[in-house]
Protein backbone atom coordinates (compact mmCIF):
# COMPACT_ATOMS: atom_id res chain seq x y z
CA UNK A 1 0.00 0.00 0.00
CA UNK A 2 2.69 2.42 0.96
CA UNK A 3 6.30 2.76 0.51
CA UNK A 4 8.75 2.38 3.28
CA UNK A 5 8.86 5.55 4.84
CA UNK A 6 9.49 6.74 8.59
CA UNK A 7 7.54 8.43 11.13
CA UNK A 8 7.29 12.14 10.09
CA UNK A 9 6.89 11.22 6.36
CA UNK A 10 3.56 9.30 7.71
CA UNK A 11 2.40 12.06 10.06
CA UNK A 12 2.89 14.85 7.46
CA UNK A 13 0.76 12.50 4.72
CA UNK A 14 -2.27 12.07 7.65
CA UNK A 15 -2.44 16.19 7.71
CA UNK A 16 -5.73 17.22 6.90
CA UNK A 17 -7.11 13.01 7.52
CA UNK A 18 -9.57 12.06 10.36
CA UNK A 19 -7.18 10.22 13.26
CA UNK A 20 -7.55 9.60 16.60
CA UNK A 21 -5.27 10.94 18.95
CA UNK A 22 -4.79 8.86 22.22
CA UNK A 23 -3.41 10.59 25.48
CA UNK A 24 -1.12 9.04 28.03
CA UNK A 25 -4.50 9.54 30.20
CA UNK A 26 -6.54 7.13 28.16
CA UNK A 27 -8.27 9.88 26.65
CA UNK A 28 -9.04 9.72 22.98
CA UNK A 29 -9.73 12.94 21.25
CA UNK A 30 -11.07 12.56 17.26
CA UNK A 31 -11.12 14.88 14.70
CA UNK A 32 -9.55 16.26 11.62
CA UNK A 33 -5.35 16.88 11.71
CA UNK A 34 -4.94 20.19 11.08
CA UNK A 35 -1.49 20.45 11.78
CA UNK A 36 1.66 19.27 14.20
CA UNK A 37 4.81 20.14 15.26
CA UNK A 38 7.98 18.68 16.08
CA UNK A 39 7.16 18.56 19.59
CA UNK A 40 4.64 16.48 18.89
CA UNK A 41 1.78 19.42 19.76
CA UNK A 42 -1.25 18.81 17.68
CA UNK A 43 -3.93 21.26 16.04
CA UNK A 44 -7.31 19.42 15.81
CA UNK A 45 -10.22 20.80 14.18
CA UNK A 46 -13.87 19.24 14.60
CA UNK A 47 -12.52 17.49 17.55
CA UNK A 48 -14.71 14.95 20.03
CA UNK A 49 -13.35 14.07 23.36
CA UNK A 50 -14.06 10.35 24.37
CA UNK A 51 -13.03 8.95 27.73
CA UNK A 52 -14.13 5.43 28.50
CA UNK A 53 -15.36 4.61 24.57
CA UNK A 54 -17.68 7.35 25.87
CA UNK A 55 -18.01 11.28 24.04
CA UNK A 56 -17.37 13.97 26.77
CA UNK A 57 -17.19 16.78 24.96
CA UNK A 58 -17.16 18.45 21.56
CA UNK A 59 -14.47 21.36 20.38
CA UNK A 60 -14.55 22.90 17.19
CA UNK A 61 -10.93 23.39 16.95
CA UNK A 62 -8.67 21.89 19.96
CA UNK A 63 -4.57 22.41 20.42
CA UNK A 64 -3.27 19.61 22.38
CA UNK A 65 0.34 19.78 23.95
CA UNK A 66 2.51 17.11 22.71
CA UNK A 67 4.18 16.26 25.65
CA UNK A 68 0.25 14.03 26.54
CA UNK A 69 0.25 11.78 23.27
CA UNK A 70 0.55 8.21 23.69
CA UNK A 71 -0.59 7.54 19.64
CA UNK A 72 -1.88 9.36 16.87
CA UNK A 73 -3.67 7.05 14.13
CA UNK A 74 -5.59 6.93 11.45
CA UNK A 75 -9.09 6.95 11.53
CA UNK A 76 -11.72 5.50 9.21
CA UNK A 77 -14.74 8.03 10.09
CA UNK B 1 5.67 27.93 -12.64
CA UNK B 2 3.69 30.51 -11.29
CA UNK B 3 4.50 30.92 -6.86
CA UNK B 4 2.13 29.61 -5.10
CA UNK B 5 1.46 30.23 -1.72
CA UNK B 6 3.08 27.85 0.32
CA UNK B 7 0.65 28.85 3.52
CA UNK B 8 -2.14 26.62 3.74
CA UNK B 9 -5.32 28.05 4.77
CA UNK B 10 -7.85 26.48 7.37
CA UNK B 11 -10.11 27.55 9.43
CA UNK B 12 -10.09 31.09 7.79
CA UNK B 13 -6.61 31.81 8.61
CA UNK B 14 -3.22 30.93 8.30
CA UNK B 15 -2.50 27.91 9.99
CA UNK B 16 1.43 25.97 9.34
CA UNK B 17 2.26 24.99 13.01
CA UNK B 18 -0.52 24.43 15.99
CA UNK B 19 0.68 27.18 18.21
CA UNK B 20 -0.92 29.42 15.32
CA UNK B 21 -3.98 28.41 16.72
CA UNK B 22 -3.11 29.98 19.56
CA UNK B 23 -1.83 32.75 18.33
CA UNK B 24 -5.23 33.88 16.67
CA UNK B 25 -7.26 33.33 19.86
CA UNK B 26 -5.14 35.45 21.84
CA UNK B 27 -7.34 38.38 23.84
CA UNK B 28 -10.07 35.57 23.21
CA UNK B 29 -11.51 33.41 25.75
CA UNK B 30 -10.14 30.01 25.90
CA UNK B 31 -10.85 26.82 27.37
CA UNK B 32 -7.88 24.63 28.95
CA UNK B 33 -7.97 21.32 30.07
CA UNK B 34 -5.18 20.75 33.07
CA UNK B 35 -4.15 17.75 34.41
CA UNK B 36 -4.99 16.76 37.81
CA UNK B 37 -8.66 17.64 36.59
CA UNK B 38 -8.83 20.80 36.34
CA UNK B 39 -10.52 23.33 33.76
CA UNK B 40 -10.08 26.82 33.22
CA UNK B 41 -12.02 29.48 30.75
CA UNK B 42 -10.32 32.84 30.59
CA UNK B 43 -9.36 35.60 28.04
CA UNK B 44 -6.14 34.77 26.52
CA UNK B 45 -3.42 37.36 27.39
CA UNK B 46 -0.14 35.42 26.37
CA UNK B 47 1.57 32.16 26.17
CA UNK B 48 4.84 31.14 24.90
CA UNK B 49 6.24 27.82 23.37
CA UNK B 50 5.95 25.58 26.88
CA UNK B 51 1.92 26.62 26.54
CA UNK B 52 3.21 28.75 29.57
CA UNK B 53 -0.01 31.16 29.77
CA UNK B 54 -1.30 34.45 31.25
CA UNK B 55 -5.16 34.50 31.62
CA UNK B 56 -7.65 36.71 32.65
CA UNK B 57 -10.69 36.82 34.40
CA UNK B 58 -10.76 33.42 34.49
CA UNK B 59 -13.06 30.46 36.05
CA UNK B 60 -11.20 27.46 37.21
CA UNK B 61 -13.13 24.42 37.28
CA UNK B 62 -11.87 21.44 39.72
CA UNK B 63 -13.93 18.13 39.25
CA UNK B 64 -13.19 16.02 42.30
CA UNK B 65 -14.16 11.74 42.48
CA UNK B 66 -15.44 10.77 45.65
CA UNK B 67 -16.66 6.76 45.77
CA UNK B 68 -19.80 6.70 48.31
CA UNK B 69 -18.75 3.87 50.69
CA UNK B 70 -22.06 2.04 50.88
CA UNK B 71 -22.85 2.01 47.39
CA UNK B 72 -19.49 2.55 45.64
CA UNK B 73 -21.26 4.65 43.48
CA UNK B 74 -18.60 7.50 42.23
CA UNK B 75 -19.75 10.97 42.56
CA UNK B 76 -18.44 13.84 40.82
CA UNK B 77 -18.01 17.47 42.57
CA UNK B 78 -16.81 20.37 40.63
CA UNK B 79 -16.30 22.95 42.68
CA UNK B 80 -15.37 26.61 40.89
CA UNK B 81 -13.34 29.96 42.04
CA UNK B 82 -13.06 32.84 39.55
CA UNK B 83 -9.68 34.49 39.58
CA UNK B 84 -8.70 38.09 37.88
CA UNK B 85 -5.44 36.96 35.98
CA UNK B 86 -3.78 33.69 36.38
CA UNK B 87 -0.14 32.89 35.28
CA UNK B 88 -0.42 29.05 34.39
CA UNK B 89 2.84 26.85 33.74
CA UNK B 90 2.85 24.98 30.45
CA UNK B 91 3.54 21.64 31.45
CA UNK B 92 0.20 20.87 33.03
CA UNK B 93 -1.58 21.80 30.29
CA UNK B 94 -2.97 19.53 28.05
CA UNK B 95 -5.48 20.77 26.08
CA UNK B 96 -6.82 24.56 24.83
CA UNK B 97 -9.72 25.09 23.05
CA UNK B 98 -10.73 28.29 21.38
CA UNK B 99 -13.58 30.16 21.17
CA UNK B 100 -16.00 28.85 18.28
CA UNK B 101 -14.75 30.54 14.84
CA UNK B 102 -17.72 32.05 12.23
CA UNK B 103 -16.65 30.09 9.69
Amino acid sequence: MSRRQNPSEFLKKIIGKPVVVKLNSGVDYRGILACLDGFMNIALEQTEEYSNGQLQNKYGDAFIRGNNVLYISTSTK
Amino acid sequence: MAEQPKKEVVLNATIEEPLDLLRLSLEERVHVKMRTDRELRGKLRAFDQHLNMVLSEVEEIVTTRETDEDTFEEIYRQTKRTVPMLFVRGDSVILVSPPVRAS
